[in-house]
């Protein structure tokens, strides 16, 4: 059987803030099809680790490699790394579908026109076609009816479904989402998820930053369970969530169940 | 009250509304480019182009306009040097030198608008962006450009309505605008205030037509600032 290409590794991350160290070596693989929640308290370097693999903070070491593609790094002469190859960066950056805590939709543009922008000037892919597609996202994630409205004239949760849309729209080969559901309403939540949950049945890769406990167990196919800039446990979630493979995970999952 | 002065005037001030037009639109559109440049080096992030922004600004908007147009008409034209290099054809012109000093007034003021509207940009917006592929110029033209512009507006038109009041002060560098007709006529009639009141309602009239104006498109522009569709 030939070796699969990894939708995405990351190895040996490293990222601190001035004197703070958020990142002390974390790797990663996910395969086609994986959707690993990444956990840990707030602190725990988790949202800066999904950030720093689409660079949207520069990791001041790893490698990160999407689809058997590296991104190419450089040391600036003041010893920190910078991307050597801008392109290569926004390429990739459109290989990768990131879904935010606070949506940042476009507020000038209608959901339709949201879902549209990148496709049509990033990927430079005919309009009508990005229009035919998006509008069958929207059916996906159960917007039809709001494709012309505004995002501010939209519920949180209607915002983030169309913001998933939105990163969809590009055909990314990963999907990160950035803690989706934490700046919701408690009774928008379950719509998010449940768009989320189907992205994963239909063998999306993902990668979640996340609180929510019960789709980390029942939706992710692996848990990764960061402490202080490390990976303090990894495995299937049938395996973290019974076993005894850390103290600090168990204190965690009790924790934020209240 | 004599219609037929009224009338007579009116014919005279409105000969002038082309040449007052003509000051304000090319002065805001140079001010404009100017004031592109100002702003690009003021958020550039290098320390010299900042200072030297910054400088502009505080200097081009804590001085009165008539002392910056009189500088510029009559202070550059009594330098030798200036009368010597080429920039003389253009300077010798009192209509060149009133575009050319209204336009460096108001870049000092755009500049700053501008500024405030590049800081109001949600950096969540240019960061979705940036996280789609987008950077440098397209990023610039598809996100960062039309959320700024559009908190730009209301303050730009202000700017606008202004700048049509400050072209009053070219009267005063040998032009025939709006105002020197009216003061023109003045001192030929001895009539007192009727030109002054005719001209301030010209003024008022083209004020009112860019006011409108940017309402219009500030309307069309912002659907997402508006309740939602019934």
């Amino acid at each position: 059987m030939p070796v699969q290409t990894p939708a995405l590794t990351v190895e040996k991350m490293h990222k601190s803030f001035g004197r703070l160290e958020v990142l002390r070596g974390i790797s990663l693989t996910a395969n086609d099809g994986d959707v690993i929640s990444i956990l840990g308290s707030s602190g725990s370097g988790k949202s800066t680790f999904l950030r720093c693999i689409n660079l949207l903070e520069t990791p001041d070491s790893g490698v990160v490699t999407v689809a058997g593609e590296t991104i190419k790094m450089r040391r600036r002469r003041d010893g920190r790394a910078e991307p050597a190859d801008r392109r290569q960066v926004d390429r990739i950056r459109s290989e990768l579908g990131m879904v935010f805590q606070s949506f940042n939709l476009w507020s000038h543009l209608t959901v339709l026109e949201n879902l549209i922008e990148a496709p049509v000037h990033v990927q430079k892919r005919p309009r009508a076609e990005c229009v035919e597609e998006a509008k069958a996202l929207l059916a996906k994630v159960g917007m039809s009816e709001r494709a012309d409205y505004y995002p501010s004239h939209l519920s949180g949760g209607q915002q983030q479904r169309a913001a998933i849309a939105r990163a969809l729209a590009m055909r990314p080969k990963v999907m990160l989402f950035d803690e989706p559901t934490s700046a919701l309403d408690p009774e928008l939540v379950g719509e998010v998820l449940r768009v989320m949950r189907a992205l994963a049945e239909e063998g999306r890769t993902m990668l979640v930053v996340t609180h929510e406990m019960a789709f980390a167990r029942d939706v992710s196919t692996r848990v990764m369970f960061l402490h202080q800039g490390l990976v303090e446990a990894e495995g299937p979630p049938r395996e973290l969530f019974t076993g005894a493979a850390s103290e600090r995970f168990r204190q965690f999952i009790s924790k934020e169940r209240g | 009250m004599d219609l037929d002065f009224i009338s007579r005037s009116f014919v005279r001030l409105m000969s002038a509304l082309p040449l007052t037009l003509a000051v304000w639109f090319l002065s805001v559109v140079l001010g404009a480019l100017i004031a592109a440049g100002v702003t690009w080096l003021r958020v550039s992030g290098v320390k010299p182009f900042e200072l030297f922004a910054r400088a502009y600004v505080l200097v081009f908007r804590g001085t009165p306009l008539l002392i910056q147009l009189f500088i510029v008409y009559y202070g550059l034209a009594s330098l030798p040097a200036v009368r010597a290099s080429f920039v003389w054809p253009v300077l010798r012109d009192a209509f060149n030198c009133a575009v050319l000093s209204l336009a460096l007034c108001t870049a000092a003021y755009q500049a700053e608008i501008f500024r405030g509207a590049l800081l109001a940009v949600p950096p969540g917006q240019v960061e979705a962006a940036r996280a789609c592929g987008m950077s440098g110029l397209l990023l610039f033209r598809r996100a960062i450009f039309p959320i700024a512009m559009r908190h730009a507006l209301p303050p730009y038109s202000t700017e606008m309505i202004s700048m049509v009041k400050a072209t009053a002060l070219v009267s005063l560098v040998t032009l025939w605008d709006v105002m020197s007709v009216a003061l023109k006529i003045r001192n030929d009639t001895l009539v007192t205030y009727l030109p002054l009141i005719l001209a301030g309602a010209i003024y008022f009239v083209v004020n009112y037509a860019i006011g409108a104006g940017f309402l219009a498109l500030e309307r069309r522009l912002t659907p997402h600032l508006r309740s939602r569709p019934a």
